[in-house]
C-alpha cells in the first residue's frame, strides 16, 4: 500500500475519504456495504459517499452553519451517520458523534458543553434529544434522518436534502483547523470535549496501513460504534483516506451472524473489541468449524487489555492472532500495540508504533526502569494528538508535562521493549472499552430521591474488564427493595447510558470519606474484593 | 386475558426504555427498540419477572429471538404459576 500523501497543503479529512478517491479512479469503488439489522444488504462507492455528503455540507451551508461552528450526529450505525460526518467536515464545521444509547443527561452535558448548534437523529431517539433540549440554548436545529416533521428546529433531513445539490467545492483545510469532537469521562468533573483537529488523518492513515495491513484488496470490519474514537479514526477516516472498503452492519451482537458476515462477506481484516471476543469465547465451538474464515487474515483488538487466553482460544478456533492495540480518545488513534511483523507477546500492549515515542515515568518525573510501573507518557506532539479539552484547558494542561502527554494509565516497559497495562491512575472506570466516570453516575444517583450518599468504582469483571459498581446509603425510613433496585437501575440506564449503569448496587450504613469529605474508592474497592483496606487513618465515618 | 398480558408487557417496555409511545410486535428484535442492548436487556427480564412475579432460567432467556418468544415463556410460566 503507497504511503498517505498531503496533496497542494489540502488536510480536509472529508476530502481525502471522497473526492480524493474519485479523482484517483475509485469513483466507482465500494467505499461500504451496508448491512442492516435485517440482513439487507446496498453498496455504496466512493462517488456516492462523495455526492452524499456533499448534499449534506450543503443543507448545513444553507442553515447557516460556518467553519468552526459544532454539529453533532445522534444515531446508530446507518448510511446517514457517515454521509453527515463527512459533510460537517466539508464545511470545516467540528464534527461530534454520539453514542446512540446515552440518556438525556449524557446529553445534555455534551451538547451544552460545547454549545453544539445542529444534531443529525432519527425519529425514534428524538425523544431522548426533546428531553435534554430545555438544557441546549444554543442548539438551532434538530435535523431528523426519517421525519416528516418541519418547524423552526426540528426538521426532515431528507426534505432539506432533496432541494439540496450534490456538489460541493471543498475548501482548502489547514492543518491544525478543528476537525473531530469526541466527549470522554474522567474521574471528577463532567465529561470533556477531546477537541482534533485535520492532520490527525496523517496518523490515522499511517497506523491503517502500518499496523492494520489494510490494502487495495481488502475488505474490512471495524464493529466500533461511530459513538467513539475508534468508531471515527478507524471506521471512517483511516480506511477511506486510503480507498478501503469497509463492511458495516447495523445489527446488535450476535455470534452466529458475526461470523456468518466474516465468512460470508470474505472479511479479509477485523478490528474488534475484547469484551466481544470474550463473549464469543463463552460461544458453543461448533459455531466456529461451521464459518472457518479462510479469507481472514488479521483480527485486531481495541478497548481493554485483552487477556492472553483470547489469544489462546483464538489460534485454537480459527488459526489466528488477535492483535490488541492501546489508544485513547486523547491520541486519535493507534499509539502501542502488537502487530504483523512483530513478535506478539500475548497479555501485553505490545510496542510503540514506530513514529511514536513512549516513556514511563514516575511520579517525580524521572524515567522508570525496565519492569518499574510508572505512569504511561506518550512525547509531544503527534499528528492526532488532541489539541485541548474545550472550554477545559486547565486540565490539558495538566495532562502534558515536560514535552509528555501523561495518559492515565500506569504500565512497565520489560527488557524487550513491550508495554504492560497495570491499570489507571485514576478512578475511571473501563467497562467494555468505554470509559465511566464514577462522578457521572453518583451524581445520578443522587437525583433519586430515595438515595442520600453514593459512591462508585469499578471492579473486575470477567466480561466487561471492569464493572461499574454502586454503594449507596438510603435516607432515613427508607428500606431496600428489589423494586428500588429496578427503579435505580432504568434510571440511570436513561438518563446515563445502559453502559453506565452498576451491575452491583449494595446498600451501607455510611459511605467511606476521608476528612476533607472525600470518598475514599480505594477503600470500598478492597472491602468489595474481600482485601485488606490498607492505611485507612484519614477515614472518617 | 392474552391480550391484556401483552399490553402490560408492551408498558414495561415502555418504562424500561423511558418511551411511552413503544409498540411491541411479536416479531420485534432488540433492534427495533431503541437503547435495547444486552445491558438494558437485564433490566428488562427484572423487570418482566418482578410484575408477573416469575422467574425466567438463563436457558429460556438465552433462547428468545424476539419479543414473540419472550411473550410465549412469559404466558407458559404465568399458567404454571396459576395451576
Amino acid at each position: 500500500m503507497p504511503p498517505f500523501e498531503i496533496v497542494n497543503n489540502q488536510y480536509n479529512i472529508a476530502y481525502y475519504c471522497t473526492r480524493h478517491q474519485c479523482l484517483n479512479g475509485k469513483g466507482e469503488k465500494t467505499a461500504f456495504r451496508w448491512i442492516d439489522h435485517k440482513g439487507e444488504r446496498a453498496d455504496y462507492t466512493f462517488r456516492q459517499l462523495d455526492t452524499e455528503s456533499n448534499k449534506m455540507a450543503n443543507v448545513l451551508l444553507q442553515l447557516g452553519i460556518k467553519k468552526g461552528d459544532v454539529v453533532f450526529t445522534f444515531l446508530p450505525k446507518m448510511p446517514e451517520q457517515f454521509f453527515a460526518f463527512l459533510g460537517i467536515l466539508k464545511i470545516q464545521a467540528v464534527a461530534g458523534t454520539l453514542f446512540s444509547n446515552f440518556g438525556e443527561e449524557a446529553l445534555a452535558d455534551r451538547l451544552g458543553d460545547c454549545r453544539a448548534k445542529v444534531v443529525i437523529t432519527k425519529k425514534s431517539m428524538l425523544k431522548k434529544l426533546l428531553r435534554a433540549l430545555p438544557f441546549l440554548d444554543k442548539l438551532e436545529f434538530i435535523l431528523v434522518v426519517d421525519g416528516d416533521e418541519n418547524n423552526e428546529k426540528i426538521m426532515s433531513l431528507p426534505g432539506l436534502l432533496e432541494k439540496s445539490s450534490d456538489s460541493f467545492e471543498i475548501p482548502v483545510t489547514s492543518a491544525d483547523t478543528p476537525s473531530v469532537l469526541h466527549y470522554t469521562s474522567g474521574s471528577t468533573g463532567k465529561p470533556k470535549g477531546v477537541q482534533h483537529v485535520h492532520k490527525s488523518i496523517l496518523t490515522q492513515s499511517y497506523t491503517s496501513i502500518n499496523v492494520l495491513t489494510l490494502n487495495e484488496e481488502d475488505l474490512y470490519w471495524c464493529t466500533a460504534d461511530q459513538g467513539w474514537v475508534t468508531g471515527t479514526s478507524y471506521g471512517i477516516i483511516g480506511p477511506w483516506s486510503l480507498g478501503i472498503t469497509q463492511l458495516h452492519y447495523g445489527g446488535a451482537y450476535s455470534a452466529e451472524t458475526w461470523m456468518k458476515l466474516l465468512e460470508e462477506e470474505g472479511v479479509s481484516k477485523w478490528y474488534t473489541a475484547p469484551t466481544a471476543l470474550r463473549m464469543l469465547m463463552r460461544e458453543d465451538k461448533n459455531i466456529f468449524k461451521k464459518y472457518p474464515l479462510k479469507k481472514l487474515q488479521h483480527i485486531f483488538s481495541v478497548g481493554e487489555p485483552l487477556n492472553p487466553e483470547i489469544n489462546t482460544w483464538a489460534k485454537d478456533v480459527w488459526g489466528k492472532e488477535v492483535y490488541d492495540t492501546w489508544f485513547q480518545t486523547e491520541t486519535g488513534s493507534i499509539m502501542i500495540c502488537n502487530r504483523p511483523r512483530i513478535k506478539i507477546k500475548p497479555g501485553t500492549m505490545g510496542k510503540p508504533v514506530d513514529i511514536i515515542n513512549a516513556a514511563i515515568i514516575s511520579d517525580d518525573g524521572k524515567p522508570c526502569l525496565p519492569g518499574e510501573t510508572g505512569n504511561l507518557c506518550l512525547k509531544t506532539p503527534w499528528d492526532s494528538m488532541f489539541i485541548d479539552y474545550l472550554n477545559n484547558t486547565g486540565v490539558y494542561n495538566e495532562k502534558i508535562k515536560n514535552g509528555y502527554y501523561y495518559s492515565g494509565d500506569l504500565a512497565f516497559c520489560d527488557d524487550e521493549g513491550y508495554y504492560h497495562f497495570v491499570g489507571r491512575n485514576d478512578d475511571v472506570i473501563n467497562t467494555a472499552g468505554h470509559l465511566i466516570s464514577p462522578f457521572e453516575v453518583e451524581s445520578s444517583l443522587l437525583e433519586i430521591p430515595e438515595i442520600a450518599e453514593s459512591a462508585v468504582i469499578g471492579a473486575p469483571d470477567d466480561i466487561l474488564f471492569e464493572k461499574v459498581v454502586a454503594f449507596i446509603r438510603l435516607k432515613n425510613g427508607i428500606t431496600w427493595s428489589d423494586d428500588l433496585e429496578l427503579k435505580i437501575r432504568i434510571y440511570l440506564s436513561n438518563r446515563l447510558s445502559s453502559i453506565a449503569t452498576p451491575q452491583d448496587i449494595r446498600v451501607v450504613e455510611e459511605i467511606p470519606k476521608n476528612k476533607s469529605g472525600k470518598i475514599m474508592r480505594r477503600v470500598l474497592k478492597a472491602w468489595y474484593k474481600g482485601e485488606d483496606p490498607g492505611d485507612i487513618s484519614t477515614m472518617e465515618i | 386475558m392474552i391480550m391484556e398480558t401483552f399490553d402490560e408487557l408492551n408498558a414495561i417496555f415502555c418504562k424500561v426504555f423511558y418511551d411511552d409511545d413503544i409498540k411491541i410486535s411479536r416479531e420485534n428484535t432488540a433492534d427495533d427498540i431503541e437503547g435495547w442492548d444486552s445491558l438494558s436487556h437485564l433490566n428488562l427480564v427484572v423487570a418482566v419477572e418482578r410484575h408477573f412475579g416469575i422467574k425466567f432460567t438463563d436457558a429460556e432467556i438465552a433462547k428468545w429471538k424476539n419479543i414473540g418468544e419472550m411473550y410465549d415463556s412469559l404466558l407458559l410460566l404465568i399458567q404454571k404459576k396459576g395451576k
